[in-house]
């Protein structure tokens, strides 16, 4: 009787969980959390696989010598314990530490160059220098691939899109701020539902 | 659980030091999930890195088998250094069993240390398994763990693993400050400690299951000399697994090789044995104590 009920309660609550995750709500538990400016570190498997390959070491979390990988938890479902970086707050100054000890090969060897952790984007209605506000090329000077990823068209910034390895220091530097975490340059992950302005 | 209080019977039984030697290794592999993190984060010293789902040494990462297997079938891509990690492990868990549970693993010495707490707290030494489930639910478990992975597409041992939340939970806190959510799955288990010891390793680790399904053929056994042997019962109350070392279940795939039995003993009935045909006088052997 009392076996009973305590194995009750435990089917409970593994089964509980499942039917949560059966819920619309439960959608988010294989939502992918890359998004606009939240991107993989350099060399990440395509996001479909990532979660498999993965095996949430945290190993590139400390490797990283700027901190600017973090852990998910477990609000992001089964995407719980893998690395993301959020390019505003630190951006990824590819070091490639972190695909260095990745011993599952989610992060996989990769040359700084071909790196493509996304694409930068330019709000060309924020854009300080787009919009005629001031003549900032800041994106342009901080950009490691600079007047290749990033060129300046009559002393506007372009981005290339086949060159930008989606590092991000531009939108760290950005000046403008339109929104919570959104500058006026932003690095839209590759192939993900983020939403662009 | 040496704790009798009538001198021991003078059987040069030599050693009784099996579980010190175990709390020393459990303490020492705990304190290393500990200062590592630290010493990565405060000194900038990254010789070793990680903690049990991948420890870094240098160019070896040595890879938690399970953590890699699920990775390995949800895929279906094999990654060689993932593999060459595995090795390890796999190859302690084949000699030894499954030590990687009862040496190694900090939810063994978080579990300890709660035994010590309720010790101290109802100061009863006897320690009775309220829950006894049956020990075949671990292959289940196994198997389960895998059969949901492949159907959610999804490893979930990788991110729920409690000795793995263990040292991903200090990580996080040494380097950011903050603890994740799912670390409540180590406060769990641990309550699940005071139902019943080792309540989860007994029946619900996967990773344990996956060691002990390798350990099955393990070289190292704690055997019984019927011979000496009284029939006392005292390692099967010390066993922490709910064995019976006196009907030789220590023999079987379940034994973790923890020595809690052999400690356990007031004459010498039970010893490590390492199973060769060569050299009987190998480490675990006890000399002039073969068998």
């Amino acid at each position: 009787m009392k076996r009973r009920s305590v194995l009750r309660l435990l089917g409970v609550m593994a089964v509980a969980p499942l039917l949560a995750g059966a819920n619309e709500a439960g959608a988010g538990l294989f939502a992918s959390p890359l998004t606009t400016n939240r991107l993989r570190p350099p060399g990440a498997v395509d996001e479909e696989r990532f979660a498999g390959t993965c095996i949430r070491c945290g190993r590139c979390v400390e490797s990283c010598p700027y901190r600017c990988i973090r852990l998910l938890d477990i609000r992001h479902g089964v995407h719980a314990g893998t690395p993301l970086i959020a390019v505003e707050r630190i951006p990824c100054y590819l070091c490639m530490k972190c695909v260095e000890v990745c011993p599952t090969g989610a992060l996989a060897r990769v040359r700084q160059a071909d790196t493509r952790m996304g694409v930068a984007r330019i709000n060309r209605f924020t854009c300080a220098a787009w919009a005629g506000v001031a003549l900032c090329r800041t994106c342009y000077d901080i950009c490691p691939f600079k007047g290749r990823a990033i060129v300046l068209d009559q002393l506007l910034p372009v981005v290339v899109a086949e060159v930008c390895t989606g590092c991000g220091l531009c939108t760290h530097a950005c000046p403008v701020t339109v929104e919570e975490g959104a500058r006026a340059i932003n690095i839209e992950p590759p192939a993900a539902g983020g939403t662009s302005s | 659980m040496t704790g009798g209080a009538r001198p021991a019977p003078a059987v040069e039984r030599g050693k009784r030091s099996w579980t010190l030697w175990r709390r020393l290794l459990l303490t020492a592999a705990f304190l290393l999930l500990i200062v590592n993190p630290l010493v990565n984060y405060h000194l900038g010293i990254t010789f070793v890195q990680g903690w049990y789902q991948s420890l870094g040494i240098g160019e070896l990462r040595i890879t938690s088998p399970l953590e890699g297997l699920e990775s390995l079938l949800v895929t279906r891509q094999v990654a060689v250094p993932t593999l060459i990690g595995m090795l390890v492990p796999l190859a302690v868990a084949l000699l030894l069993g499954r030590v990687f549970c009862s040496w190694v693993c900090p939810i063994s010495l978080l579990a300890e240390l709660v035994a010590v707490v309720r010790r101290a707290v109802t100061r009863r030494k006897a320690v009775r398994d309220r829950l006894v489930l049956a020990r075949r639910l671990l292959w289940f478990t196994l198997i389960a763990e895998l059969l949901l992975s492949l159907v959610l597409g999804a490893p979930l041992f990788v991110f729920l693993s409690p000795p793995g939340l263990v040292g991903r939970e200090i990580m996080m806190f040494v380097f950011f400050g903050t603890l994740a959510t799912e670390g409540v799955l180590v406060l769990l288990v641990l309550a699940l400690e005071l139902v019943t010891r080792r309540f989860y390793c007994r029946s619900f680790c996967p990773l344990g299951a996956l060691l002990a399904l390798v350990g099955t053929v393990r070289r190292l056994k704690v055997r019984r000399q019927a011979a000496e042997c009284i029939g006392c019962g005292r390692c099967d109350r010390a066993c922490p697994l709910g064995l019976a070392p006196s009907l030789d279940e220590s023999l079987t795939a379940y034994c973790w090789n923890c020595g809690a039995c052999i400690d356990s003993c007031d004459h010498g009935a039970l010893h490590f044995y390492w199973r060769t045909t060569l050299n009987a006088g190998r480490p675990g052997a006890e000399p002039g104590n073969p068998l």
